[in-house]
């Protein structure tokens, strides 16, 4: 099981600074959320952390150790499922498991199984163009799991769906994560999304990306998005992103 | 649902037409001269007493066999020079200027050198079938190669795919389209330079020499006759039986509905 740790981080495109001095330390087991506006550099971070991205300066640490690439402990989903279209449900969750070297009957095993736990159970021999957007995130999530990761990296996973489907994708990935002590991050353009899941909730400005405030909502699941406590932490983060006057 | 005969059909129809207009065009020239240019009757006749012959099936079968061996050369070759022009950029220059230097001779004009070489033959043909026919192939992957979806690689990185994974599971499946499209616009080149080539010299077997030896005794029915069988060849193999290889290994991209995008 594993902690993520950025380190005093910064990061440049050529002359274009994206990160400055970026702390983040998430427990294991724990849910964090990074929220920013768009361009701010949180998803340049998360890439750190699966081993796509290295830090100019400072350190990115995973389970205490420096991250040189990707790790099969570590798995990332994308913000476009990006489920290879010339593959069927099984091939694409499967994926992983073939380049490590399952034998198929095994393969077959765990790809059902973590099929059944995202509600994708008989869907196997779909390609991706017969599903429909939340279906196709449920499978890319399914890919990931199905390499049992102690650490998924959620890089605005839900952004290009519509608001009720983008809902029930936010229940079931709380079910997915309930006991299953995986150490989760997810980035999110929506605030409302981050405090309905997270235990911590990192605020970055705009470009370059630095933590303006660490949010902790300490609310027990499942949170009612129009509690008082809801609405005052949604109106700090509007406040702290200038998108609502003070 | 349409029924699939309906469907072979439908692919079938336009080119019946179009072949019948030429046919028509070929039988208003009869009537014009009848001297000079046979009836369509009379070219068909001619066909079926041909095809009764041995020396008609060494024609196209010597055709057929230089085809069959630089075609898939030129395919191959044309793919993998395409693929690691994809994926190394200063190789990607150097093949898009041999291909523009390629492209403006013919591939024809290198016959006499090849002939000089390797003397008569199928050698000389199927070198210029495989030097008219392997850029095609090698710009459409070279293309598809370099566009090959980063997001799609970094998925396979993050699931632990090596070098030699990537390639097999990421730039392979997503550059088939390409390598389809490329065999197919490589096939007209590969026919085209064939045919030439043979008429031209270098062999006295073949389709293209059978219908130059009869344009040089002024044998009119058969010159007619050879057109027609090379039109219909080529047709053949690149509008049924390329299409549906396409179709066969491209079925994902043919598949609708379900989805909301």
């Amino acid at each position: 099981m594993q902690t993520l740790k950025l380190r005093g981080v910064n990061k440049s495109f050529g002359s274009l600074q994206v990160l400055k001095d970026i702390e983040i330390n998430v427990e294991q087991g724990e849910f964090a959320a990074i929220v920013g506006p768009s361009g701010c550099g949180k998803s340049t971070a998360l890439r750190m952390f699966a081993g796509l991205e290295r830090p100019s300066s400072g350190e990115a640490l995973a389970g205490g150790h420096p991250i040189n690439g990707p790790g099969p402990d570590r798995m990332l989903i994308f913000q476009e499922h990006a489920l290879y279209p010339w593959s069927t449900v099984e091939a694409n969750v499967g994926l992983g498991l073939e380049l490590s070297g399952v034998p198929k009957s095994e393969r077959l095993k765990r790809v059902n199984a973590v099929l059944d736990k995202v509600n994708l159970s008989g869907f196997n021999r779909y390609y991706p163009a017969q599903l429909s957007g939340g279906m196709k995130q449920r499978a890319a999530i399914a890919r990931a799991l199905v390499m049992d990761p102690d650490v998924l990296l959620l890089d605005e996973p839900y952004g290009a769906l519509d608001a009720l489907t983008r809902l029930t994708m936010q229940n079931e990935l709380l079910k997915i994560w309930s006991g299953s002590g995986k150490t989760m991050l997810l980035i999110t353009h929506d605030i409302d999304e981050a405090l309905y899941l997270a235990d911590k909730i990192y605020v970055m400005s705009a470009r370059p990306g630095q933590i303006v405030e660490t949010i902790v909502p300490g609310k027990p699941r499942p949170r009612n998005r129009n509690s008082d406590s809801f609405a005052a932490h949604r109106h700090r983060i509007m406040e702290l992103l200038g998108i609502e006057e003070t | 649902m349409i029924s699939p005969l309906r469907k072979v059909w439908r692919q079938i129809w336009p080119f019946l037409i179009a072949a019948g207009s030429l046919l028509l065009l070929l039988q208003l020239g009869n009537l014009q001269k009848p001297i000079v240019i046979p009836s369509v009757p009379d070219v068909f006749v001619r066909l079926f007493k041909e095809l009764g012959k041995p020396a008609f099936w060494q024609s196209l079968s010597s055709s057929l066999y230089r085809l069959g061996i630089g075609y898939p050369i030129a395919c191959l070759l044309g793919g993998l020079l395409g693929l690691l022009a994809g994926l190394s950029r200063s190789f990607a220059i150097y093949l898009r200027s041999l291909i523009g230097i390629l492209q403006s001779i013919p591939p024809i004009t290198w016959l006499p050198m090849l002939m000089i070489l390797y003397g008569f033959g199928n050698i000389p043909i199927i070198t210029i079938i495989i030097v008219a026919s392997f850029f095609p192939m090698a710009l459409s992957v070279m293309n598809a190669t370099e566009g090959v979806n980063p997001t799609h690689l970094e998925v396979a990185k993050v699931l632990g795919a090596r070098r030699g994974q990537l390639l097999r599971k990421v730039y392979l499946p997503e550059t088939l389209p390409a390598f389809v499209t490329g065999a197919q616009v490589a096939f007209g080149n590969a026919w085209r330079s064939l045919v030439a080539g043979e008429m031209v010299g270098g062999v006295a077997v073949g389709l293209g020499y059978a219908s130059s030896f009869a344009g040089e005794v002024a044998d009119m029915k058969g010159v007619i006759m050879y057109i027609i069988v090379i039109g219909t060849i080529a047709t053949f193999l690149d509008q049924f039986a390329l299409e549906f290889l396409k179709r066969k290994l491209l079925h994902w991209r043919y598949i609708k509905g379900g989805g909301d995008h």
